[in-house]
């Protein structure tokens, strides 16, 4: 699609030194449009986190991209230094899963929020102060002229998440990069939180990419959804369709496995089997051990990634049986 | 009625803050599971539901009320057969398992303890242990760091049931746990509590956890029980406005059952800045003057009932 923000094509990154490098995500393709939302699905090792802060440039030592491309509105962008920085500056910006951490707290939030504007932007002093207010408005901050001299500690976990997200937008980007944002909050402040990542989207046309372990959630922000397994994606396409007629036996192995609300009727099912770590992953399909309708060769090819037709909708699938769990 | 399980009793807990005061975090909290039921209780963070399930196991003495063991008071100091029937199992089973033991001598050392086996009869009963959750044998020769989230938290039950207990109490068992495995071990509890006729208090923010494999639920807020009652009275047709927003805050997979109708303003008050009245009043959708002047009893709703809600307006329905 021509008018993808963020396409990241091939993106391969492995952790560890020498011989026991381990690569922690494979050959990762993901585009977001321009104002669109994605979510990235997936359990612990999936290589959800490690896949954005590679989007972000932030890889922790020790672990690096091997691989492929992110380019952000056409412009390929590097990966480390002072150059990964500086390319994203004022056009990506991350959000993450604990908000005290992202916080100093030995300066006001309205401190912090306002140093964006002025180093990134180049704002003046009194305008950035003036700015960092009004992005804590706009974040739904109660009462923000107070608030912004509020220090973190003295802020609720949600109050504390708004501020990190009002920082993100401070530099106007064009893309949002969310790592499990709401993990840390309680239900009811959840739904806020998730419900002002829907109306800033919609308000400021950022796009979003959401990465998340709970399904329900990601439903409830993204229109488009990548699921990860052991570093791979291993099935796309647009929330609804995927949610309804999963093509992955992982995916539909995950929908089984919710302890739903709503679905009394049906105890979860569970995935037989375990989680692999890295230093195991199976060869084949990676998921051909746990899966119930694995053939015989599901465990001597990589099934690729293929795409399925399905109306409008594009999706694609690293099974090579689709049509064996589409039909359920 | 038949005398409970274990109950508690009007429990008030409080502890040292800043300033020489004292931050109430459990306030007149009376619940009870009898033989073979499971009881659940949800609620935000900070709500009290931790403080009140380490009262019922005796981690952390309650400044007045009392928890009793089948109608008998327990005193602060718990005699090894109280401390047997009443076991816990933790949130986070990375933490709660010593790393240097490995699963045989943890096992080994409570059977021995408390009389339970000793000699030829402590690798059968371990064996039978292992059965009884889920892991292969051969993992009694394991160390917790060998073992995976899932299989620690296993290991974790299995400690608790080595003592063969009378009452379970699981503090947020799955929520350290990743997706797949989360149903795993919770359909592990409903099996036990099936096959054992364990009773079991089991603690969640999660409500689909409580609504698949509670009886009974109790809802907490700022430190008291706001609503209890059977699970579906609580589920299909809930009294209090609290439980009404966290049903409707729960994030679902079907569209359709959002609802928006019923979302909560602002953050749960801090403990130190506990509400006048009714402590929900302030994010209320249903609020009126009465409930900021006069805190609502914990009555049946609809009159009659079993269940329990504290609200002024508990006869209205959602």
């Amino acid at each position: 699609m021509s008018t993808a923000v963020l396409q990241v094509r091939d993106l391969t990154v492995s952790v560890g030194r020498g011989d026991r490098r381990l690569v922690a995500v494979r050959d990762v393709s993901l585009e977001v449009a321009a104002g669109g939302s994605l979510g990235v699905v997936g359990e612990s090792g999936s290589g959800k986190s490690l896949t954005l802060r590679a989007l972000m440039g932030l890889l922790p030592p020790g672990v690096r991209v091997d691989s492929g491309t992110v380019e952000l509105a056409g412009e390929q962008l590097p990966f480390a230094g002072a150059a990964a920085r500086r390319s994203r500056r004022g056009r990506l910006a991350m959000v993450f899963q604990d908000p005290l951490s992202g916080l100093d707290p030995v300066y006001t939030v309205g401190a912090q929020v306002a140093e964006v504007p002025r180093r990134v932007l180049g704002a003046s002093a009194s305008a950035s102060r003036l700015r960092a207010v009004e992005l804590l408005r706009m974040v739904g901050m109660p009462d923000p002229e107070q608030r912004a001299h509020a220090f973190p500690h003295q802020l609720s976990g949600g109050m504390r998440q708004r501020v990190l997200i009002a920082m993100a937008l401070a530099s106007e980007p064009k893309v949002l990069l969310c790592d499990e944002p709401t993990t840390a909050l309680d239900v009811t402040v959840q739904a806020q939180v998730l419900e002002l990542l829907g109306d800033l989207r919609r308000r400021l046309g950022v796009a979003v990419v959401f990465v998340s372990h709970d399904l329900a959630v990601v439903r409830q922000v993204a229109d488009e959804l990548a699921v990860m397994y052991t570093g791979r994606v291993i099935e796309t396409g647009p929330t609804k369709e995927v949610l309804e007629r999963p093509a992955h036996p992982y995916t539909l192995g995950l929908l089984e496995a919710v302890v739903d609300l709503d679905d009394m009727g049906q105890p979860p099912r569970t995935i037989p089997g375990a989680l692999p770590d890295l230093a195991h992953v199976p060869g084949g399909c990676p998921f051909h051990p746990r899966c119930r309708f694995a053939s015989p060769d599901c465990a001597l090819s990589d099934p690729g990634f293929r795409y399925v037709g399905d109306g409008d909708a594009e999706r694609g699938t690293a099974c090579k049986y689709p049509e064996r769990v589409m039909a359920g | 009625m038949a005398v409970p399980l274990l109950a508690a009793e009007n429990l008030h807990v409080s502890f040292p803050a800043s300033h020489g005061q004292r931050v109430t975090a459990v306030e007149e909290v009376s619940l009870s599971v009898s033989e073979g039921e499971t009881l659940g209780i949800v609620g935000e963070s900070g709500c009290g539901k931790t403080t009140v399930a380490r009262c019922l196991v005796g981690l952390l003495q309650p400044g007045s009320g009392t928890v009793s063991l089948r109608g008998e008071p327990l005193r602060p100091r718990r005699t090894r057969e109280q401390r047997r029937a009443v076991q816990l199992v933790f949130q986070d089973p990375y933490s709660s398992l010593n790393p240097r033991l490995s699963v045989r001598s943890v096992l080994e050392e409570l059977l021995v303890f408390h009389g339970l086996a000793r000699g030829d009869a402590l690798e059968p009963r371990c064996r039978e242990l292992m059965a009884l959750v889920g892991l292969p044998e051969d993992a009694l020769d394991g160390y917790p760091s060998s073992f995976s989230g899932g299989q620690r938290q296993r290991i974790a039950i299995a400690r608790a049931l080595a003592v063969e207990p009378q009452v379970v109490v699981a503090d947020e068992p799955i929520s350290s746990l990743d997706v797949s495995v989360q149903a795993a071990i919770l359909s592990l509890f409903a099996d036990l509590r099936d096959r054992l006729g364990i009773a079991m208090v089991l603690i969640s923010h999660n409500l689909a956890v409580v609504r698949h494999i509670c009886d009974r639920a109790a809802v907490m807020y700022l430190g008291r029980v706001v609503e209890i009652g059977d699970r579906e009275q609580i589920f299909a047709d809930p009294r209090h406005p609290y439980t009404r927003a966290l049903l409707a805050a729960a994030p679902r997979l079907r569209p359709g059952s959002d609802s928006v109708a019923a979302r909560l303003r602002g953050e749960p008050p801090s403990m130190t800045a506990r509400p006048t009245g009714c402590a929900f009043h302030p994010r209320c959708p249903r609020a009126e003057p009465i409930c900021a002047a006069q805190l609502p009893e914990l009555l049946p709703a609809p009159a009659g009932s079993s269940r329990l809600a504290a609200c002024h307006f508990r006869d209205e329905k959602g």
